[in-house]
């Protein structure tokens, strides 16, 4: 429970600064997330004269105040989908986010009830071997005179 | 039930699998493509991919197959930021005062922003149409980059070869013109 208020909280917390970066977004920022179209790096690790065409709309579109993602828009309008470092979080975008996730969790979850259900047949296993009674009293009077000796 | 629900793991599991391999060998399939240049290269004459783009001028699309079989074509790749595509496109935009009449001069812009890409076409003095190829994805089925690109494509749709030294020029447009 505490657990689920701290993620609440952090989400909270979050949440607000990503509402900033959308209004304001940075250079720095979108050319990180912005892909050179012939270089197959980011923006931000390339100098080729693509790169520097989409580096300057850039530019030119936060100085005329366009959100984060009214740039995105405009790219994508020009250049297709690919244009993006990430898949957006939206539509057919979001199963690459979430695939990989529940990927994990089923994993995790089957992996989870396969050592489960392996632990509970060990319990229910024969501590060990029972020998025969009459065997068992003729061991046990072989040790008692082994001890005498 | 406990069998059923099994089974139907079981199922779904190697549907999974299947339909993974199914992805491989569609994207082996797809990746074998070589694209218009390397099969000219290799001394083919492949039918030119078609393509259907909007127009850099806003005046609607045009389809690469449907000006099959009308006239031969000559085929630029460029984009506002290349700037050996400045010399060539020029070169084409003179040829054409000779061949326009006879041969279609067709641009494709292509990883580029279209209103640069207009700008461009102004002050350099290119007039023949022009389609925008943001996403490159008509640019890798002819060959990809580097660019300038420029294919000569016979009126049966054949292309017959691609612009690799400054003579090509007239010859390829002579051999589709006549």
């Amino acid at each position: 429970m505490t657990r689920l208020a701290l993620v609440l909280l952090a989400a909270l917390l979050v949440a607000p600064v990503a509402r900033a970066s959308d209004r304001h977004p940075s250079q720095a920022e979108l050319e990180g997330e912005v892909m050179c179209p012939v270089c197959g790096t980011t923006l931000d690790q390339s100098d080729s004269p693509a790169a520097r065409q989409i580096k300057r709309v850039i530019a030119q579109r936060i100085a005329a105040g366009d959100t984060k993602s009214q740039i995105e828009n405009r790219l994508v309008a020009e250049y297709g989908e690919a244009i993006l470092a990430a898949p957006r979080r939206k539509g057919f975008g979001l199963l690459a986010w979430w695939v990989p996730i529940v990927g994990i969790v089923g994993a995790a979850v089957v992996i989870g009830l396969g050592a489960w259900r392996w632990s509970r047949a060990r319990e229910g296993e024969p501590e060990g071997v029972r020998l025969d009674p009459a065997l068992e009293r003729r061991l046990d009077d072989e040790l008692a005179r082994w001890e005498r000796h | 039930m406990a069998r059923s629900v099994r089974l139907a793991a079981q199922a779904l599991a190697l549907a999974l699998v299947v339909g993974l391999l199914a992805l491989l060998v569609w994207r082996v399939v797809h990746d074998s493509n070589k694209g218009v240049s390397q099969a000219l290269r290799d001394g083919e004459h492949p039918t030119a991919p078609s393509f259907d783009l909007a127009r850099l001028d806003g005046r609607g699309r045009i389809d690469l197959a449907s000006l099959r079989g009308k006239r031969p074509i000559v085929l630029d790749f460029w984009a506002s930021w290349c700037l050996p595509c400045i010399q060539e496109s020029k070169r084409l935009e003179t040829a054409r005062k000779t061949y326009g009449n006879r041969v279609i001069f067709l641009g494709v812009d292509t990883k580029d922003f279209s209103g640069d890409a207009r700008q461009w076409q102004r002050k350099h003095g290119i007039t023949y149409p022009s389609v925008h190829d943001g996403s490159g994805n008509v640019l890798s089925e002819w060959g990809g980059l580097p660019i300038p690109r420029i294919f000569f494509v016979a009126r049966s749709g054949k292309v017959v070869g691609e612009l690799v030294v400054e003579e090509d020029l007239l010859r390829y447009l002579r051999q589709i013109a006549s």
